[in-house]
């Protein structure tokens, strides 16, 4: 068959029916070229994935037999307190990051639009946390919320303050957990948010001028307007990321701190991933780990749904300056 | 990077195929294949008969030892191979026995070898090879910690963690309380002359007995014959006056007395004991090493008395032998040889692992201290306080109990009702248990 229905080399590539009809055998250094990436990802991707689904209707240790459970784990999920426990400091701790996070990135962003000294030194200076080791980063917040010993305890020592038990109360951890989470990605929100707008048309800012509006309205009816596309998605990354939230509190009270205070005190940095890592590879409870997966996937949902609903009808996210902003502009000025 | 060349869009007559065909039958089908191949290998990490593999952590056995052993095993024909391995050990372990591909011939294994008696016949019964011929040459309680509930011995012993009252005699002797070894020992019979010292010290100049609960409650568990669960894996808390309620308690009383001092993390308890606030520790003998290299301005100051009771044990390795071991024989002659007494005597002296044979006292070829602990000699302490160190049984469930510990911290961080938090504990570990099928 190949040979009979192999193409001349002076194929125009218009014959849309022939291209098909060749298939995989004539294309094959084709789907080598991208199979890397697909074998990749059925091995450590797929595959995972859809074992996780299967383990999570078992009882396995790692090692052992697996043992078919039904839907044991699920009913446990919903009556533990310590699942429960972690949704809710993960919610807690992504709404006391995520809020503050996104504002302090508009306000730098601003600052860094406007016509000042060193714009590079700053964007550069901002952005650096992002790429900062997150291990050396959670020892040094250690070090600096120390209950006793950390100087932001000095500092409101010395302002005549009370000083706060960051590292051993119910909110001085999940506050401690939200500060590592700002500093880290304000920055990288604050670059996303000054390309939005450098990407807003001066014209824009004219016409609003000539309009007779002041500085707070020309930024409330032209540049928050303007950048709503990307504010909606850097408040999608950050609940993708909020919800996956692990490290810090996995480095700050996890394993690597010699006494074993996973989530630390009262587990109030626990958090659902962290729960997850816990139950999989600490207690070798691999079917329940799975379960604490899905449950996660389905919370996430959730929010997918809600973003989704959000932007359903509206711009699409993360054009920027593109042909949407180009329409505005139109729709502006008639 | 290359710049896109004229003949990257799609459609380009067959040549270029051909090379891509070559390039990537070349770049992306031999490493794959490669890789691939790779499972079907069988068990073994090396495919030279003659070359048992080991695994280990850092500082968890003299390099100079295994040097000699990569030579020549002694009495056997094997050479040593010496893989160390980074962090979470046990579960690249696991994930070898899961696999049933890349098992070491020979395992270090954590004082959490607990963790293994579900998986044991994942391992050689070392009693199969003459394993009890050395028994005597090791203690008893260390001996006794590598062998399951179904009887089968399987963690051979490497250090052990005898764990004494290590306190700074300088502070204690401005408080104007007992300051050398003897006088403090005496001072602290029982945990409840302990608390009152530690009352009496916290009082007088705000020094500070204990980092935390956990860690008066963690001791007092080490240096008990009974803990969580009895060798049937039935547990034991539940009933009044059990070793773990008896922990519980004495924690508390240390609370409110005050002889703790809350500090929930490792660095604020180094902090502490940098600055003085912090007087005391009980722990295992390695502690001295660690004491020495974080606050080595200290030296001189520290001493190390009795604690309350019994002397306990507080961490200390073993090695075992994988089933799919090349040589169980030779595997074993080389855990025999690596804990004879002048090689536990060398471990000692180059990275500090503390015995668990006790003639590598008598052998006259460990270093002493440099003076960190002024004129005590720490080693005659700790060599007697491993001869007494309770037996006991360490269930694989302990890591379910967590919960008790979990619910001290509230106790101390944030003032939670003893009683309450005891019971909340007890709840939450029961249904852990209910879930594993234990009870």
């Amino acid at each position: 068959m190949a040979v009979a229905e192999r193409p001349t080399t002076t194929r125009t590539g218009t014959d849309g029916l022939s291209v098909r009809r060749r298939g995989l055998r004539s294309f094959w250094p084709q789907y080598a070229a991208v199979s890397p990436f697909y074998v990749l990802f059925l091995v450590f991707g797929a595959f995972p994935i859809l074992f996780s689904v299967y383990l999570s209707f078992t009882d396995w240790d790692g090692i052992g037999d697996i043992k078919f459970v039904g839907l044991q784990q699920y009913a446990f999920l919903l009556q533990d307190s310590r699942f429960w426990n972690a949704v809710s400091n993960t919610l807690i701790i992504w709404v006391i990051s995520t809020v503050p996070m996104l504002f302090l990135a508009l306000v730098m962003a601003f600052l860094l639009h406007q016509n000042i000294r060193m714009k590079g030194f700053y964007r550069v200076a901002f952005f650096i946390p992002n790429v900062t080791s997150m291990v050396a980063m959670a020892i040094v917040f250690g070090s600096v919320f120390s209950d006793s010993f950390g100087i932001v305890n000095s500092a409101l020592t010395s302002l005549g303050l009370p000083t706060v038990a960051w590292l051993s109360t119910d909110w001085g951890i999940k506050i401690t957990i939200a500060v590592m989470v700002v500093w880290r990605w304000t920055g990288y929100n604050a670059i996303l948010y000054l390309a939005a707008l450098q990407a807003v048309p001066d014209e824009l800012y004219d016409a609003a001028k000539v309009d007779g509006a002041g500085f707070w309205r020309t930024f409330f009816s032209v540049t928050i307007p303007m950048l709503r596309p990307v504010i909606l998605f850097t408040v999608i990354t950050s609940t993708i990321g909020g919800l996956g939230l692990f490290t810090e509190p996995q480095i700050l009270f996890g394993a690597a701190n010699g006494n074993g205070t996973v989530g630390g005190v009262n587990e109030a940095g626990m958090t659902i991933v962290l729960y997850q890592y816990n139950q999989a590879f600490s207690q070798l409870d691999f079917g329940y780990g799975s379960a604490i997966a899905w449950a996660l996937f389905a919370l996430a949902a959730v929010f997918a749904i809600i973003n989704w609903r959000l932007l359903r009808d509206r711009d699409a996210v993360p054009r920027v300056g593109s042909r949407a902003a180009r329409r505005r502009t139109k729709e502006v000025a008639r | 990077m290359t710049s896109p060349r004229p003949g990257g869009a799609p459609g380009r007559p067959p040549s270029r195929r051909a090379v891509l065909r070559a390039g990537f039958a070349g770049a992306a089908g031999i490493p794959l294949t490669a890789a691939l191949a790779g499972c079907g290998q069988g068990t073994s990490i090396s495919s030279n008969p003659s070359e048992l593999v080991l695994w280990y952590w850092n500082r968890s056995i003299a390099p100079s030892l295994l040097q000699k052993a990569a030579q020549q095993i002694p009495g056997t024909s094997k050479r040593l191979r010496a893989d160390v391995i980074g962090g979470a050990f046990d579960s690249k372990l696991r994930t070898g026995f899961a696999a049933q591909a890349y098992i070491p011939d020979i395992t270090a294994v954590n004082s959490n070898a607990a963790l293994y008696f579900p998986s044991e016949d994942q391992f050689v019964n070392l009693d199969d090879y003459g394993a009890q011929d050395f028994k005597d040459d090791y203690y008893e309680w260390k001996w006794n910690l590598g062998r399951t509930p179904t009887g089968r011995f399987l963690f051979f012993p490497m250090d052990t963690g005898p764990t004494g009252f290590f306190y700074r005699s300088d502070l204690f002797e401005a408080a104007g309380m007992p300051s050398q070894p003897d006088e403090v020992s005496a001072a602290v019979r029982t945990w409840d002359d302990w608390i009152a010292f530690g009352k009496q010290l916290r009082e007088s100049s705000d020094v500070a007995l204990a980092g935390n609960a956990v860690m008066v409650f963690n001791q007092f568990v080490n240096a008990s014959p009974q803990r969580y669960f009895d060798k049937d894996d039935k547990p034991l808390f539940h009933e009044p006056g059990s070793a773990i309620r008896e922990a519980w308690d004495t924690a508390v009383k240390a609370v409110r007395a005050k002889v703790t001092r809350n500090l929930q993390v490792e660095n604020e308890q180094n902090a502490a004991w940098n600055s003085g606030k912090l007087g005391a520790n009980i722990e295992g003998a390695w502690w001295m090493k660690v004491l020495s290299d974080t606050a080595p301005d200290l030296s001189g100051k520290w001493r190390i008395a009795q604690q309350p009771g019994l002397p306990g044990n507080s961490g200390g390795s073993f090695l075992a032998v994988p089933k799919t071991s090349k040589d169980p024989a030779a595997a074993l002659a080389f855990a025999r040889w690596l804990t004879l007494p002048e090689n536990q005597a060398q471990s000692y002296n180059e990275i500090q692992l503390f015995p668990s044979a006790p003639k590598a006292f008598t052998t006259g070829l460990m270093a002493d201290s440099g003076g960190f602990f002024g004129d005590q000699d720490p080693l005659a302490f700790f060599s007697t306080a491993a001869e007494n160190v309770p037996t006991t049984f360490i269930s694989t469930y302990e890591n379910q109990t967590t919960a008790f510990t979990d619910q001290l911290r509230v106790v101390e961080s944030a003032g939670k009702d003893p009683d309450q938090a005891w019971d909340d504990a007890v709840v939450a570990v029961d249904k852990l248990l209910k879930k594993r099928g234990v009870i």
